[in-house]
């Protein structure tokens, strides 16, 4: 059908058709002629080129990052407020013209804040507008609204395997699928993050288990001598570059100063590889079977080339923002740039599905526009975003995170193994573990803290706990629907909260000055309403329900054993295991009592933290067991992959670099527990797999776990509920 | 659910294997105190393992053995044990029953009784929770009735060989969700290869449609054979299919070999004049009509890499195995004959007008025998005698000849020992073309076929060895030296590890006690902290906001087991 559409336009050229086809064969023979010598280094130049230009971007961002850090260094060592004054506005353009740097006049401490509020301001209006245009569709004619989206104009460089992208001011690209992008020419917008020309490539990542990634072009707004004409000209210049002529053509003709120019790469990394080499991830960052069944997709050979596909109709609005999240947005942004004393410490929380995370990583690519670097504290133990769940920890965070977490695992610096996917068990480990963490927190930069879903009884207690504990500056609290799912943290309730660990402060006794201590601390409550379609109820298709997110976050974590080189897939069971002595390290257990004569059978082939204990460990022969739980630093995972008894040695596989390996003396056991993918499927293994069986029968009775029948209604009460 | 019929759902449990399992059948109902001791042991390590996946029958067994145990040591009195009692029986009715309700509460007794559990014992549980305690003997009957009941229920069915036969209906655990997540993929998988083959199919029929058009044209002009170059409807036409072969090639290929594309219709065969008669062809020597190969050249030609035409060979010969002899199975192995003669040595030299392409590429030769072989028809012949006088490395002529001489006779075209005179080999006979591709396959260069899992295997160049070992040198972590093919040992097994179920119990063991527990809030940073403070926030931080915790934790920390 789509042949037919278009093919009115390959008719209109048929007139020279013949001269073409000729160019077409001169050119081919050219080029087979010229191949390897005239070319290929032309490419190679263009190669060249390109990594120039991203070297000098992350030279620049790294002398971002000194320079930020150097103001705060001055901030410390001098409360000389000009001082303070003379550099602020130094950094803040500096950053937010990414180098560019060219009308920096802004000295009074007046003006940037005025620069700020309008920046912040923009934000602001940008999304009315976007909210605006987002009703308009329902107006307009449904067929040519269609009709503009199909209007991509990308082109596959085929030699390279890279897509061309070019966006008008404005136009968005909703897309599922991975790949990696650059921007060439003007800027782009990709979940708060802003992308320039210049910059390095950024990889990106949207599977239908998350909310959609969005490319909006937002054109060159920064005021250049350049004129029209020129930026034209450099657009089409870069197209050039990249293209051969065929394709070149049908977007030279598209493109003009203000439009945007992408450049899309295929998406291939050890993650990808590992990921989709099971069978029940092959299907992993394609549509979801929602949008396949509603054909959301739009054909564009150019963009699937590249693993990109587009989606259309409601499915391609991407992030549904509200007007209550723009503007919580906004002032935290607007906070970050007019508060000088300290760094504005964010706390966000919510029950679950509220888009807690969502609107987190909306935050740090936000930031990351202004500051090379926001630190953030995980207290999500189920959804972590940087680690495998179970663990807290405190990370700085320096690339934008475009991407589901499974996207961008790592070893934090900073990292705590709690063992268990919630804190219900032991909350004062979880609260003690936290706040070890915390000493860690330098200050320099904004901090986020995530908080878990858990809004309840003690989960409220535990919030209010956090917002004494650390100090915090900004409560984002979320809710969706007509009743709230908790109290409002306003400032006014926290003076009467008691938390589990903590209590509110004693009455005033001495006037005057406790008021003024009150008054002083209180938070800023930012309440954002979230409107998106299924807020508050769990995600129910393939690799939304949270043990999924689980799983999918282990497989991300060892994804990093795999070699970077393209090569064959390794299960883990493949790679040489490190060795050490029983008595080296100290095992424990973190969520349940185990019989110490029967601890290695619960260690066997499971996943374990790698701990650093601050205290020496040995052993008067036979493993070291802990008595109790300790909470001390955490490196990452590992499996253990086996113990060797008659030479007392456990054998691990971790993807830690030996160098922070080696500091390791506590192996720690939790709930959380390895992917079943990664036990069950085990190739060139002959013979049974331990801790796997066939014939299981969950037929039989008892064989399941305690199943919580949620909602069950009494007898009595089902007539009145049904009434309501 | 096709799928469970033929490889059953691997389950991952607690127990190392089946004889841990029956260790601990054997031990929880051994009546020995010491070994009923022991299978509990055993099981905190399971509850370990299974967090809170652990199955509530596993659970309730241990919880009941538990009281028997302790009942038995005599170092509990009775109105302790009444509790003990009562609670592990009070949780084996409520949670056995939970996956019974639906929906709206429903008496314990009904669904009890479903479950061949008596009456008495929901009695019990009832006075347990809401009424007098009952006697300790009571609790005692009850606590043996459930054991034997889920020894019944349970344990003896578990594992067992006696429930192999139903699995299909199993799992009710792994569960609605589980499966409804496997319908859900299933159906995206095939909403979207049906999409795929839509969209192949529209790709094909509008290439067939703008080529009868050149080829009408064609017609008219008189100039028949010399077929014009690609029109720019064409180019686009052929763009779209190349973009579309990259994506999902299978699916392309698949539609192509469907009647009314590769395999022509009678219809479109007259439509392009050629001759549809009965004796016009010769099935043992297929061959395409050259204006039908010319019609489809120009799609052939852009597709043709190595990959796309090895493809295609292994589609055309598996749907051949499938085809009697017909219309279909004549050009299926026209095609084929005509893409071994592209690629064949001997018409290479020859200058051809209508290649599909032009270099020659490497076809997995023994592959392509047994399919060849495997798909007997009246041509079979034929393309074997194309196919080995083109191997790269050709077989002894020995058993060429004896190959196309068994396959000749299986497809009853006679005629081939006119044309190859050489000598059989009585001693080593031939009779069916099982022992043939058995002889095939002996024959074969071994060297060539590698086990796929060779380089899975990770091998640490001594550089990196090296640089790990260097690294870990003072610690006592060092990497595994040992030259052992750890791809053969599954997670959870090192070599000589032994079957037995107690090979990793412990012996001795130290216990480690930590003393630098409590976290120390003054080390809390101070900047962050509002600077004019309020109840003292960070300075005081020793004073009643959380310290006592600290305390009590290290308190409750010196737990024993």
């Amino acid at each position: 059908m789509k042949v037919q559409k278009v093919s009115p336009r390959s008719t209109h050229v048929q007139p020279n058709a013949t001269k073409r086809k000729n160019k077409w064969r001169l050119h081919n023979r050219r080029a087979l002629g010229l191949n390897s010598s005239d070319l290929s280094p032309n490419s190679t130049f263009a190669k060249v080129e390109h990594q120039l230009a991203n070297r000098e971007k992350s030279h620049l961002k790294r002398l971002k990052k000194l320079h930020a850090k150097r103001i705060i260094l001055s901030l410390e060592d001098s409360s000389s407020v000009k001082a303070k004054d003379r550099d602020q506005p130094g950094t803040f353009s500096h950053v937010h013209t990414n180098g560019g740097g060219t009308e920096l006049e802004v000295n009074s401490n007046s003006e940037d804040s005025q620069d700020w509020r309008s920046y912040a301001k923009s934000v602001l209006q940008n999304g009315v507008e976007c909210s605006a245009g987002q009703e308009s569709p329902d107006a307009a004619s449904p067929e040519q609204l269609e009709e503009e989206e199909l209007q991509y104009h990308a082109q596959l460089d085929r030699s390279h395997n890279r897509t061309i992208l070019v966006m008008q001011q404005g136009q968005t690209l909703c897309f599922r699928g991975k790949c990696l992008l650059t921007c060439l020419y003007g800027r782009v917008e990709v979940l708060g993050f802003t992308i320039e020309e210049g910059q390095q490539p950024y990889p990106m990542f949207s599977p239908p288990s998350h909310c959609p990634l969005t490319i909006t072009a937002l054109g060159d707004n920064s005021p250049t001598i350049k004129s029209r004409k020129e930026g034209r000209l450099e657009a089409k210049a870069i197209i050039r570059k990249y293209l051969s002529t065929e394709p070149r053509k049908r977007l030279l003709s598209e493109v003009d100063a203000d439009s945007c120019v992408v450049l899309l790469e295929p998406l291939d990394t050890p993650l990808t590889r590992f990921l989709t080499s099971f069978t029940e991830l092959n299907q992993l960052f394609n549509l979801s079977a929602k949008e396949l069944r509603s054909q959301a997709a739009i054909y564009n050979p150019a963009l699937s080339a590249v693993g990109v596909t587009a989606l259309r109709g409601p499915f391609g609005r991407g992030l549904v923002m509200s007007q209550s999240y723009r503007q919580a947005l906004s002032s935290l942004l607007s906070a970050w740039a007019g508060e000088f004393d300290r760094c504005p410490v964010i706390l966000v929380c919510g029950a679950k599905n509220s888009g807690k995370s969502t609107f987190v990583r909306h935050l740090i690519n936000s930031l990351l526009n202004h500051t090379a670097s926001v630190d953030y504290l995980e207290c999500d133990l189920g959804q972590t975003e940087f680690t495998p769940p179970g663990c807290l920890s405190l990370i700085t965070v320096t690339e934008p995170l475009l991407g589901p977490p499974f996207t961008h695992q790592q070893d934090p610096e900073h990292m705590v193994f709690y063992g268990q996917p919630d804190c219900q068990s032991d909350l004062d480990r979880y609260l003690d573990s936290l706040k070890s963490l915390w000493r860690y927190y330098s200050g320099e930069n904004p901090v986020i803290i995530n908080t878990m879903g858990w809004v309840k009884g003690h989960g409220f207690q535990v919030l209010v706990d956090l917002i004494r504990f650390f100090s915090v500056t900004h409560v984002v609290q979320l809710s969706y629907g007509d009743t709230p799912q908790c109290q409002s943290l306003t400032p006014e309730f926290m003076r009467s909260a008691h938390g589990f660990q903590t209590h509110p402060p004693a009455p005033p006794t001495l006037g005057d000055e406790s008021d003024n201590h009150a008054t002083a601390r209180n938070h800023v409550l930012l309440a954002v309403r979230s409107e998106f379609e299924g807020a508050g109820s769990a995600g129910e298709t393939r690799h939304q329900r949270s043990n999924e997110l689980r799983d999918l976050a282990l497989l991300g974590y060892f994804s990093q054993l795999q070699s970077p080189e393209p090569g064959p897939i390794r299960p883990l069971h493949c790679f040489v295991p490190y060795q050490v002595p029983h008595s080296a390290v100290a095992i424990g257990v973190t969520h349940c009592e185990v019989a110490p004569n029967h601890i290695l059978y619960a260690a066997n082939a499971s996943l374990v933290g790698l701990c650093c204990l601050g205290e020496k460990v040995s052993g008067r022969g036979g493993p070291v067991l802990l008595s109790q739980t300790p909470i001390c630093q955490c490196v990452g995972l590992g499996v253990l992959r086996g113990v060797d008894m008659s030479r007392g040695l456990y054998f691990v596989v971790t993807p830690v670099s030996p160098m922070v390996l080696r500091q390791v003396n506590c192996l720690l056991l939790g709930e959380v527990t390895l992917p079943k993918a990664l036990l069950t499927v085990q190739p060139g293994v002959e013979g049974e797999l331990p801790y796997v069986t066939t014939d299981y029968s969950f037929e039989v009775k008892g064989a399941g776990k305690v199943h919580v029948f949620k909602g069950l209604m009494r007898p009595a009460f089902v007539k009145t509920k049904t009434n309501n | 659910m096709k799928k469970k019929t033929s490889e059953k759902t691997r389950h991952v449990v607690a127990w190392l294997n089946k004889a841990e399992w029956d260790q601990v059948l054997d031990y929880l109902y051994s009546k020995d105190p010491a070994l009923q001791k022991h299978a509990l042991h055993r099981i905190s390590a399971w509850k370990g393992r299974f967090g809170h996946n652990t199955p509530v029958a596993v659970g309730s067994t241990a919880d009941l053995v538990r009281c028997q145990v302790l009942d038995s040591s005599g170092q509990v009195d009775g109105e302790a044990l009444v509790l003990l009692y009562g609670m592990a029986l009070v949780r084996f009715v409520n949670l056995i029953t939970e996956r019974q309700q639906k929906g709206v509460a429903r008496p314990l007794r009904r669904l009890a009784s479903k479950m061949n559990i008596p009456e008495w014992i929901v009695n019990l549980r009832h006075d347990l929770t809401h009424h007098r305690l009952p006697p300790l003997k009571w609790c005692r009957k009850g606590c043996s009735f459930v054991l034997d009941w889920l020894q019944q229920e349970y344990w003896s069915r578990q594992l067992g060989s006696r429930l192999a036969e139903d699995w299909d209906s199993a799992e009710e655990e792994e569960d609605e969700q589980e499966w409804s997540k496997r319908q859900e993929e299933e159906l995206a998988l095939r909403q979207k290869e049906r999409e795929g083959y839509k969209r192949a199919r529209e790709l094909l029929i509008s290439y067939e449609r703008e080529q009868f058009q050149t080829y009408e044209e064609l017609m008219e002009s008189g100039s028949q054979g010399l077929w014009p170059e690609p029109s720019a409807d064409l180019s686009w036409i052929l763009a779209q299919i190349t973009h579309f072969n990259t994506e999902s090639r299978e699916i392309l290929i698949d539609a192509l070999v469907q009647d009314g594309f590769l395999i022509p219709t009678v219809d479109q065969l007259e439509s392009l004049g050629i001759d549809t008669s009965e004796g016009a062809v010769d099935p043992l020597t297929p061959s395409l009509p050259r204006v039908f190969l010319r019609f489809w050249l120009p799609l052939l030609r852009v597709l043709n890499s190595p990959s796309f035409i090895g493809h295609l060979l292994d589609k055309l010969l598996a749907e051949l195995a499938t085809e009697p002899a017909n219309h279909r199975s004549f050009y299926i192995t026209a095609w084929i004959s005509e893409i071994l003669l592209c690629n064949s040595n001997r018409q290479r030299k020859m200058k051809r007008k209508d290649k599909i392409f032009s270099n020659r590429q490497q076809f997995r030769w023994q592959h392509l025998i047994s399919a060849c072989v495997n798909a007997p028809c009246s041509a079979t012949p034929y393309l074997l005698q194309q196919i080995l006088s083109d191997m790269d490395e050709p077989l002894p002529s020995d058993t060429q000849e004896n190959l196309l001489r068994l396959c000749s006779i299986y497809t009853q075209t006679g005629n081939h020992g006119n044309h190859s005179p050489g000598n059989p080999d009585p001693t080593q006979p031939v009779y069916t073309l099982q022992s043939l591709q058995e002889r095939l396959r002996g024959g074969a260069t071994p060297h060539k076929h590698a086990p796929p899992t060779e380089d899975l295997h990770e091998h640490l160049s001594p550089e990196v060895l090296q640089e790990r070992n260097s690294a870990l040198r003072g610690s006592a972590w060092q990497v595994c030296t040992d030259r052992v093919p750890w791809k053969l040992y599954p997670l959870g097994k090192v070599p000589g590890q032994s079957e037995d179920p107690s090979c990793l119990m412990l012996e001795t063991y130290t216990t480690f006690t930590i003393f630098d527990q409590q976290v120390e809030l003054d080390k809390l940073p101070q900047h962050h902290g509002n600077p004019s403070g309020l109840v003292q926030p960070k300075t005081a931080a020793d004073g009643p906001l959380w310290t006592h915790s600290d305390i009590s934790k290290l308190k409750a920390g010196l737990q024993l087991f």
